[in-house]
């Protein structure tokens, strides 16, 4: 026998320390063994049988393709091209590489690698999220960087579908533009399957029929790897997507060209910058053209526009990105008096035949609102009042018929309201009323603004497209259709088509009678050549001017003015019967801040006019004195302001 | 009958007792588990290297990598048996502070891209990657049974927990730096078990036990996002299946994939993040099964068995408390490694000890058995 330990104290060697930490081994290795035991043996069957993927999945959505748009003929305005985009995946990019690789790519893209680098370091996102450095890439170029992979880790090719619009510009506002969803579309969207990455119409038919035209999503299954990332190759089909439906618009490519023609010739005389042309079909709605001015080319949306030239769209003051026949709102000037002269033929305040007096002026209080000549014409009825657009025959009206009815018409007409196009429509336009003066100057309306408010003036606005669908109305005999610019809709699954239905909006509860007074009235315009040259042509027109000032006036007191004209043709064009509702074809066109000494407006129509029923060749320069409808000079001269041209 | 046997040994200071008679001491069982653990993490390097990738074998693998190292490991693992392990003892402060110089070193050259982005955990020494935070493991074993066995005398006083908490602190500071939050848990783990094994005031370890679960909330708020998402994780990986949970979820499929047998060496499917080294378990589990993991954990057990044996028999205080040292430090690895796998600890990063690749790893542990084996040759044998 022999002493245990001699160089140890008892202490050091604690035997119930010691069987502790054995105990504890014991018990956390056998939870271990059970917890294995459990996950391999129990579960790891149940999840078998259950047949469970051993794989991590994810779904990724496969996008349709996307419903293309015809013009009324059938032509392509819009076709899906195939957009390359170059990305950089942080993870995948060694940081002694970045230097070198953006200085690669820099130079293949022609970007400064310096950009390259501050996209990359300034993504927010994940490292195994890819960073775009460029999109709208040749096919070319895409293809060499995708050949040379190797020298350049971590940058990807993403192919992706595009738009390419074939009008270059022609259509711009009425088909818009595709962009990256924003987040309050992604709230409404997000029930319909849409993503947060989305590209989706912003403006025009692209953002109107969005849910059309974008057709359904398939799916499909890929197998991720450790990182997350889908690993390429293991690939399940879930759904086909379905394409978009396509659009058929009731706008031939040709009418928009002739439109486009004639309202730039316009633009350019009147030395303005704005303004509108639209033709529709008073029987039914249909839009046949719409051109705003200026305009922009939404390729630039669809391959990548840059932030300063948004920007620069954005903030200039000619509004290029708003489609103003339906997005603005300006004084309709004397072409309100249709609304003034149904209210009063309704009424009873005037008949056909009764005359009112045209003065000088009208006072009221220690106002004088003075006739556009500063001469007035004598006693008028209904026609010479509209014929010669005597402001004082209208004061006197809107005096008799008053505010209420004013606007019980004006509403009739469908002012103040949407029109329900098939497009974003961002200005409804205002009908003054009391309440609405009390809303937003906390005033009523005074005797003096009542009567200018039928004459179109003061506190009044519309949109464009709001005043040419009133004559509209007018012209069929009451019924206000909705203004379509969609002719029918080719499913992208079946190929189906489905006519778009003309929809009234209202039928205006005028007599039979008093419109066709307002018809002969307007004809009476053209006729006793308030608009000059106008009634010279083989075809026979109808129509309203109207100049409403606005603004801030020049050194002198003078003020700008929209010019505003509406003209309509019969069913036959060259049979001169107003008395009838059956007319086809309906133009308005609009120039902002014009300062002629006549009406370009009514210049622009007649020439669109001409084209339309080919009167003249598509050339200007056609055009000679001997012509009928010949544009005298002298219309689009900048006025002296002391001559009276019958412009109002 | 000490002095009788005192004076050969004194003599022999260097070496072990002369002849084959060392040797009946050497403990060749301790040696055995170690190696086989090593061949299964050679295994499991040669999954994946050629299992998930096909990529054939090349001098950057991790399978031909794994090889080297071990060939250093078994070299390591002799000169440290010969080497007399009481030397370190007087060695131990040297050590520590060539221990924080390495450490800081790290910090400032050292390469890695961890979850947070950015790490410095590597350092590449002669075209091999060199993880010094393992070394430190080891070496602050080492520094830890020092302290304790020259304040035998004062073991129960506070100041020896505030001591040789005082000792930890630098280094795991540096650690935490890097940041590689599974190391510092280990040399806290290694310090708790130490203190508990060398028999430090139940009263004071209480207290701090105390002071620390009150400290976590304040801790928690200062923990950077991604470790608090592991953290949380472990409660409900399905919150984010494609985020934080995502390891958690990916690493019980393929547990659960392997059934009793396993899908066979190189046939695991289930992709793994890190699946060379913390979540190595994983593949294992996979690939071996039922059968294979329990032989694993079971050698763990053996091996733990022979170092407490070792620890036990001990003849002197610096040479007991290398052993338990040694034994907690490996213990709480593999429970973390293995338990984080299997979902019953939060993920952190910390490698199974013999099975992951690492060459660190692998020779820090071939050292430490070293001089556990040293310890065991240079025990003065009760002849009965």
């Amino acid at each position: 026998m022999r002493p245990a330990m001699p160089s140890m104290s008892g202490d050091l060697k604690n035997v119930y320390r010691f069987s502790m930490f054995v105990l504890a081994v014991a018990v956390t290795v056998t939870t271990l063994g059970a917890r294995m035991f459990w996950l391999q043996v129990v579960q790891g069957q149940q999840a078998y049988r259950g047949g469970a993927n051993t794989q991590l999945t994810g779904i990724q959505p496969v996008p349709a393709a996307r419903g293309l748009i015809y013009d009324a003929n059938g032509a392509p305005l819009v076709q899906n091209v195939e957009d390359y985009s170059v990305t950089v995946t942080p993870i995948d990019l060694p940081p002694s590489m970045e230097e070198l690789v953006a200085q690669r790519l820099g130079s293949i893209l022609d970007v400064d690698p310096v950009l390259i680098e501050t996209l990359i370091d300034s993504s927010t996102g994940s490292l195994y999220e890819p960073v775009k450095i460029a999109d709208g890439i040749p096919g070319q170029v895409a293809g060499f960087i995708e050949e040379n992979s190797d020298a350049l880790p971590g940058v990807k090719i993403a192919a992706a579908q595009k738009r390419e619009y074939l009008t270059k510009g022609l259509f711009s506002d009425v088909i818009g533009y595709e962009g990256r969803i924003t987040k309050a579309q992604y709230d409404k969207f997000k029930a319909l399957g849409y993503s947060d990455e989305d590209i989706v119409g912003q403006a025009g038919l692209e953002n109107y029929y969005e849910q059309d035209l974008r057709g359904t999503y398939g799916y499909q299954t890929v197998a991720l790897d450790a990182a997350g990332k889908p690993i390429p190759g293991l690939v399940t089909k879930g759904a086909d997507p379905v394409s978009g439906n396509s659009l058929t618009l009731n706008i031939d490519s040709h009418e928009q060209q002739l439109a486009t023609q004639a309202l730039a010739w316009g633009i350019q005389a009147a030395k303005v910058k704005k303004g509108v042309i639209i033709v529709e079909n008073p029987q039914n709605g249909k839009i046949l053209a719409m051109v705003s001015l200026p305009s922009y080319d939404n390729q630039l949306f669809a391959d990548g526009i840059s932030a300063t030239n948004f920007q620069t769209l954005l903030n200039s003051p000619d509004q290029p990105l708003v489609n103003k026949a339906v997005g603005a709102q300006y004084a309709p000037g004397s072409t309100f008096k249709l609304v003034t002269g149904t209210a009063g033929l309704q009424d009873g305040s005037i008949n056909d035949s009764s005359t009112l007096v045209s003065q000088p002026f009208i006072q009221v209080g220690e106002f004088r609102y003075w006739e556009w000549n500063r001469k007035g014409w004598g006693p008028l009825n209904i026609y010479q009042g509209l014929a010669h657009s005597s402001d004082t025959f209208f004061y006197q009206l809107s005096q008799a018929v008053g505010l209420k009815d004013l606007n019980y018409w004006a509403d009739q007409y469908g002012f103040g309201k949407p029109t329900g196009i098939d497009l974003p429509e961002t200005a409804t336009g205002i009908v003054p009323t009391n309440a609405w003066k009390q809303a937003t100057q906390n005033e009523p309306m005074y005797e003096g603004e009542i009567m200018q408010a039928g004459i179109g003036q003061g506190y009044d606005a519309n949109t464009p497209l709001q005043l040419l669908d009133a004559y509209c109305a007018m012209a069929n005999g009451g019924n206000l259709w909705q203004p379509q610019i969609v002719k029918s809709i080719t499913d992208g699954a079946t190929g189906a088509v489905t006519d778009v239905q003309p929809v009234l909006m209202n039928k205006l509860p005028a007599s039979a009678q008093t419109l066709q007074t307002m018809r002969v009235a307007t004809r009476a315009v053209v006729t006793s050549r308030h608009t000059y040259g106008l009634v010279d042509l083989p075809i026979k027109v109808a129509g309203k001017t109207g100049t409403a000032e606005f603004g801030v006036p020049d050194k002198r007191g003078r003020l700008p003015y929209h010019e505003w004209f509406v003209g309509y043709t019969p069913a036959n064009p060259y049979v001169d019967d107003f008395t009838q509702p059956d007319s086809q074809l309906a133009v308005l066109a609009f120039l902002y801040g014009a300062n002629t000494w006549g009406n370009v407006s009514t210049e622009i129509v007649k020439l669109y006019m001409m084209l339309h029923y080919k009167l003249i060749k598509r050339q200007l320069y056609a055009f000679s004195r001997r012509t009928p409808g010949y544009i005298p000079t002298w219309v689009y001269r900048t006025t002296n302001f002391y001559g009276n041209a019958n412009r109002d | 009958m000490s002095l009788l046997r005192g004076s050969p040994t004194r003599l022999r200071n260097w070496a072990p007792k002369a002849g084959w008679l060392a040797w009946r001491n050497y403990d060749f069982q301790l040696t055995t588990y170690a190696v086989l653990l090593t061949a299964f993490g050679l295994a499991m390097a040669y999954s994946n290297t050629v299992g998930s990738t096909h990529e054939p074998i090349t001098i950057d693998s991790p399978f031909v990598r794994s090889i080297m190292w071990g060939v250093i490991a078994v070299v390591v693992l002799g000169l440290t048996t010969v080497f007399d392990y009481k030397w370190l003892r007087s060695f131990a402060w040297p050590l520590y502070f060539i221990n924080i110089g390495l450490l800081i070193l790290t910090l400032r050259i050292g390469t890695g891209t961890g979850d947070a982005g950015t790490a410095a955990r590597w350092v590449k020494l002669a075209g091999f990657q060199f993880q010094f935070s393992e070394l430190a493991k080891i070496i602050m074993v080492v520094v830890f049974a020092a302290f304790l066995a020259n304040r035998q005398s004062t073991i129960k006083s506070p100041w020896t927990i505030i001591g040789i908490l005082i000792v930890l602190a630098p280094p795991w500071i540096l650690v935490l730096m890097q940041p590689d939050l599974g190391t510092s848990l280990v040399l806290v783990a290694t310090v708790a078990g130490l203190l508990f094994l060398s028999g430090a005031s139940l009263f004071w370890l209480g207290t701090l036990a105390t002071a620390v679960l009150a400290a976590i909330p304040f801790v928690w708020t200062r923990m950077a996002d991604y470790q608090q998402a592991r953290l949380l994780t472990l409660f409900n990986p399905w919150a984010d299946p494609q985020g934080a949970g995502y390891q958690v979820i990916q690493a019980q499929t393929a547990v659960n994939a392997g059934g009793i047998a396993g899908k066979g060496l190189t046939n695991g499917a289930v992709a793994l993040p890190v699946a060379t080294t913390d979540f190595v378990w994983g593949v294992l589990a996979e690939e071996l099964g039922l059968i294979g993991s329990i032989v694993v954990i079971i050698l763990f057990v053996l091996l733990l068995w022979r170092i407490v044996a070792c620890s036990w028999r001990a003849q002197e205080p610096f040479a007991m408390l290398l052993g338990a040292g040694m034994a907690m430090m490996i213990f709480f690895q593999v429970v973390v490694n293995i338990g984080m796998v299997i979902g019953l600890v939060p993920v952190t990063g910390i490698p199974l000890p013999f099975i992951s690749y690492g060459g660190a790893s692998l020779v820090s542990l071939a050292a430490g058995l070293g001089t556990l084996q040293s310890a065991n040759l240079r025990r003065e044998r009760p002849e009965w």
